[in-house]
């Protein structure tokens, strides 16, 4: 009851036009996506959220484990021998088998499912799988919950799993984006990542991945802040990365997780860690590096040449539903937040249970406050920002001003930055002027988002600060 | 009619607990009396009056700590052994004794000095095992000149003990103090040796009290608590005069009249009689509301027949230490004021004001004896009201003289004058007497020294033993002193100090700024010379506690415009988490969450977020380095 009165009942019918609007647009309007309402999240009971038109797949092989990974994956085995070697292995194919279980036990989040957009294949590394067994997930996702007639896609490729032949088989299945994982451009760094590659299989999979002519998007990861890394190595690695001209680059600051083997040995900030100082340069410069060869930096970790953003993950930065399936994969349906066990003695049990109708979703539904929190957290990592107005009908045009209130320090240090309807930076004079006539607040101000380098460098120390104010 | 046997049944009782911190000789003060004609009392309650010699007994000697935890933990029995009356036969005469038990630490003086003026002669315990203490002397000086009599008997206890040397420590008191220790009783409470030695020469040797029944009532309160039922118990010895229930009462101090509802007798449980004549020693319940109706030194006289002048001694309570003490929880705020409202009823000494600080929301201001008196308080506010408090630095009051010709006492930093309308500011000095066996005198003089001490003499009391006197200010003791005084003589050393009077000194206050902004509860007046060490000491604490920010922060301490110390606190460079991994951001959520957990902690000092134990770390530093 609380919640229905937080909402304008107009907002109700706000999506269903657009919906249908969309289902309406013509085919051959792709690969522009339709437009899509401009918030993240006007929902706060599961009736208002549309269902979800992404699914994320886990595929969880390797060959080895990383050291910085604490991710659910299955290693299969070291060898040096591309990926032939576990072309037939017994255990892909039985978890596919699984996974094919789980996709049909899942029930639609709705009635009129609408079509599936994004279909990311993440990992582990899915490029172990073989084409055939990727194509029965996709088969049985489309048959399921139907696709939309210029889906988007992904799949996770690490160098040194894959050929030519294979990449195509996967793009004749769909696959039209691929993520490769190069991580870093210096032998003596990949190896100290526990990397199963070298240099000449990185060398080898960027020639494959550009050589394709079916394939115009392609990302590449990229690791900053590995043990031993020198600002000359990222330099190094940030041109070659441009070289290789992907349409997406994604940068991950190393995270040094506690269970690693990385956790095990290094201290952040320590010894053959950069310092916090040099970390952070590098996130400079990646920056710097990234937007000067006309990348956009689209999200804290990724960069994307106009138009190519990771559809996929933009369901995540909005707040969006999305469906997930494998191992350890986390979904978000009906305004509940699940993840699935990580270990595959227990997941196997749980798709058993899935199958037999015995899920109990244990997970808690997302409240109005955590809902709040999660569009703040998301938001606040893209380039766009947190959308005020619709933040503030969602959840109250004061907590917005709140918001506006508590940055209103980190507008003036250039942490944060105001932004207009137009998507004008407003001064700190402007800023303030706006804040101290709290009717007009909304008018004027209608981002706020973080910096770049600097907000996005301190995301949690000012993400926090939200979360105080949104639960104080 | 007390047989040897009925003293060999308190051997069961508990051992007293052997005390590495002893401090001071625990004194029975007694009056002894021909025992009325109407006696009623009869051998078993006898017996149980022995019984309630012994515990206190046990309580004597306790180090602070333990004391304090000891009144903490049952606050009512402290009480119920302050007295006891009981019936002793020598020679077929009966005899009424009232013995008095009389707090042990110098804080509680004062109320010492009433209980020994309310005495014919006092008992001298010293422990047979540790020798006579800085405590023990002063007690006894207070005993010579509060005191119309002598010490007549002496009494060494826990002769039972393995390492008790009652020979050594009988030389000891002849050298130290003076008395002729020949006929000193030799005596062990656990054991039940000697016990009834000290009760034949209680009689022998203490005079009675002289017959006085006949004047106008005088009586001397040497004790007063709190029932939350009856009101004010007080604890008194008449001087003059009979007290019969239903009196209307006279206070002579405070001026109230009350009426006398129950008096009665400690046997030790409170009974009440009729009537209490001269050199008995009794209660009175009148439903008063507060003890500072009553305080300890007052004289009841009639209201109707009252008495010329009351009994010479009283004093007000005077406050010599204060300190912030601040709920940690701003919630517990309204149960502080009532705890310390509650305490208050029952301790006359106890004042305290609204305080409040920026950092540390509202609190009060309390003022204490001393530090025994302090901790006790702060240990029933924690333990019976179940507070959880943060205590500021413990401060003394300074006397301000104003370029205008006023004077200003001030207990808080926050609000000293401004320099420029200060002529000169006065701090409490006190004298110091540690005793300390031979091998610590350099370290204590060293400490001595360190705390701006003024040696002022040394006297070896024994050939191992020295008295070593000092006169510094308070200031300097309210800290650390005590610790640092056991712990550089491995617990061998005591201590005594009485208050010596103001006089000027080189202070400035030192202000703590942060980010520009001066920290207001951080502030704190120091000694000139020592004001360089403290404010370096705490600009570098703040440096370790204070989290990063996002910009450079830098923490300086000032003495008015001028720094004299610096750090400065590097800017946060980067604090994020890259990857948010197939959707699932419920981890890394959680860990936002718990950092935005962490700030809620944090206290706005200007722009900069200064965590709550940061306060409190500072708070304890400047005990150890003030």
């Amino acid at each position: 009851m609380l919640r229905s009165t937080l909402f304008p009942p107009m907002l109700f019918f706000h999506f269903p036009v657009l919906r249908n609007a969309r289902i309406l647009l013509p085919v051959h309007s792709f690969p522009n996506p339709p437009p899509r309402p401009p918030t993240v999240c006007k929902f706060s009971s599961s009736a208002d959220i549309p269902p979800p038109t992404s699914a994320y797949v886990h595929l969880p092989f390797c060959r080895k484990r990383c050291h910085y990974c604490d991710f659910p994956i299955i290693a299969l085995g070291s060898s040096s021998s591309p990926s032939p070697s576990h072309e037939n292995d017994p255990r892909i194919a039985n978890y596919i088998h699984l996974l094919l279980r789980e996709i049909e036990a899942t029930k639609p989040a709705s009635h009129n499912q609408p079509p599936l957009e994004t279909v990311f294949f993440g990992g582990g590394t899915p490029s172990l799988v073989p084409p055939t067994l990727v194509a029965s997930v996709l088969d049985a996702l489309r048959s399921k919950f139907g696709m939309w007639a210029a889906p988007e896609i992904s799949i996770e490729m690490d160098p040194g799993t894959f050929d030519r032949g294979r990449l195509e088989e996967l793009l004749e299945l769909g696959v039209n984006r691929v993520s490769l994982g190069v991580q870093a451009f210096q032998e003596e760094l990949l190896r100290a990542c526990g990397r199963a590659h070298g240099l000449k299989e990185v060398g080898e999979a960027i020639e494959i991945v550009t050589g394709c002519n079916g394939l115009e998007n392609w990302s590449m990861d990229l690791i900053s802040s590995l043990p031993h890394q020198t600002p000359e190595m990222w330099e190094d690695s940030l041109s070659q990365a441009v070289d290789a001209r992907p349409t997406h680059v994604s940068v991950y600051d190393l995270q040094v997780e506690q269970g690693t083997k990385f956790g095990q040995l290094y201290t952040p900030g320590e010894f053959p860690l950069p310092t916090e100082t040099q970390s952070a340069n590098f996130y400079k410069m990646a920056s710097e590096t990234l937007t000067t060869a006309g990348y956009s930096h689209y999200e804290i970790s990724s960069y994307c040449k106009s138009g190519y953003e990771c559809k996929h993950n933009l369901t995540y930065w909005q707040n969006r539903s999305f469906y997930g399936f494998g191992l350890g994969s986390a979904s978000y349906i009906n305004g509940v937040r699940f993840s699935r066990p990580r270990r595959l003695k227990e997941y196997i049990d749980w798709v058993q249970k899935l199958q037999d109708g015995m899920v109990d979703h244990d997970a808690t539904r997302v409240g109005s406050k955590d809902m709040a929190m999660d569009v703040v957290m998301l938001s606040l990592r893209t380039a766009r920002g947190l959308d005020l107005s619709s933040f503030g009908r969602s959840f109250g045009d004061c907590l917005a001003l709140s918001l506006c209130k508590a940055f209103r320090p980190f507008v003036e240090s250039g942490h944060v930055v105001a932004i207009d309807g137009d998507r004008k930076s407003l001064s700190f004079h402007d800023f303030e002027q706006q804040l101290n006539d709290d009717y007009e607040m909304g008018n004027k101000v209608a981002f706020m988002r973080l910096s770049d380098p600097d907000g996005f460098l301190l995301s949690n120390e000012l993400i926090s600060i939200a979360f105080g104010v949104i639960s104080p | 009619m007390l047989m040897a046997s009925d003293f060999c049944r308190l051997a069961n009782f508990p051992r007293p607990q052997p005390t590495t911190n002893h401090r001071g000789a625990w004194r029975g003060s007694c009056s002894p009396r021909p025992f009325p004609s109407d006696g009623r009392p009869s051998e078993p309650w006898a017996f149980r009056c022995l019984r309630i010699a012994r515990p206190s007994a046990v309580s004597r000697g306790r180090s602070v700590s333990c004391r304090a935890a000891e009144i903490t933990t049952d606050p009512g029995q402290d009480r119920l052994m302050k007295a006891a009356r009981m019936r002793y036969i020598l020679e077929n005469e009966p005899y009424c004794l009232n013995l008095i038990d009389t707090p042990g630490h110098v804080d509680f003086s004062y109320e010492v000095s009433r209980s020994l003026a309310a005495c014919e002669g006092a008992l001298l315990v010293v422990d047979a095992s540790q020798g006579v203490e800085a405590q023990t002397l002063a007690n006894v000086y207070l005993a010579l000149e509060n005191n119309l009599e002598i010490i007549p008997v002496r009494v060494l206890n826990k002769i039972d003990l393995p390492g008790a040397e009652p020979d050594r420590v009988s030389q000891e008191i002849e050298e130290i103090i003076g008395l002729d220790c020949s006929d000193a009783i030799h005596c062990s409470a656990k054991e039940g040796i000697g016990i009834s030695d000290i009760l034949n020469a209680i009689i022998t040797r203490i005079p009675p009290p002289k017959d006085a029944a006949g004047n106008p009532l005088r009586a001397l309160i040497f004790d007063s608590y709190y029932d939350p039922y009856r009101g004010v118990i007080v604890y008194f010895r008449v001087v003059d005069g009979t007290i019969k229930k239903g009196d209307k009462i006279y206070f002579m101090a405070s001026g109230k009249d009350y009426i006398a509802d129950e008096i009665g007798v400690l046997s030790p449980n409170q009974l009440p009689v009729d009537e209490l004549y001269a050199g008995e020693v009794g209660y009175l319940s009148a439903s008063i509301r507060s003890v500072a109706d009553a305080r300890v030194g007052d004289t009841i006289t009639h209201f109707g027949r009252r008495a010329e002048s009351s009994l010479p001694g009283y004093e007000e309570a005077r406050p010599m230490v204060f300190c912030g003490l601040f709920p940690v929880d701003a919630d517990q705020f309204p149960e502080l004021r009532d705890a310390l409202e509650k305490l208050q009823l029952n301790d006359a000494a106890l004042k305290f004001e609204p305080e409040t600080s920026s950092a540390m929301g509202f609190g009060f201001r309390c003022g204490f004896l001393g530090l025994l008196h302090l901790e006790i308080v702060q240990e029933r506010l924690e333990r019976e009201y179940n507070l959880t408090l943060i205590t500021t630095a413990p401060s003394v009051v300074y006397r301000v003289n104003c370029i205008n010709g006023d004077t200003i006492d001030c207990s808080n930093p926050t609000l000293l004058p401004e320099p420029g309308k200060r002529r000169q500011i006065e701090e409490p000095f006190v004298k110091i007497e540690m005793l300390t066996p031979k091998e610590y005198i350099g370290s204590l003089m060293e400490l001595g020294q360190e705390r701006r001490g003024e040696f002022k003499e040394m006297n070896f009391i024994t050939e191992n033993r020295a008295s070593i006197i000092y006169e510094l200010p308070l200031a300097e003791m309210v800290g650390d002193f005590f610790d640092q005084l056991k712990s550089r003589s491995k617990g061998y050393a005591s201590m005594e100090y009485t208050f010596v009077g103001y006089r000027e000194s080189e202070l400035v206050k030192l202000d703590i700024h942060i980010n520009g902004e001066p920290v207001e509860p951080l502030a704190t007046i120091v000694h000139k010379d020592k004001a360089y060490a403290v404010g370096r000491a705490l600009t570098q604490k703040l440096k370790e506690l204070i989290p990063r920010q996002m910009f450079k922060v830098p923490i300086q301490a000032c003495i008015g415009a001028k720094v004299i110390a610096s750090e400065s606190l590097s800017a946060i460079r980067k604090d994020v988490l890259s990857k948010c991994y197939g959707g699932d951001i419920t981890r890394k959520k959680k860990l936002l969450k718990k950092q935005a957990e962490g700030k809620k902690r944090l206290k706005a000092i200007g722009k900069v977020e200064v965590p709550q134990e940061a306060f409190m770390a500072v708070l304890r530093l400047e005990k150890e380095v003030i």
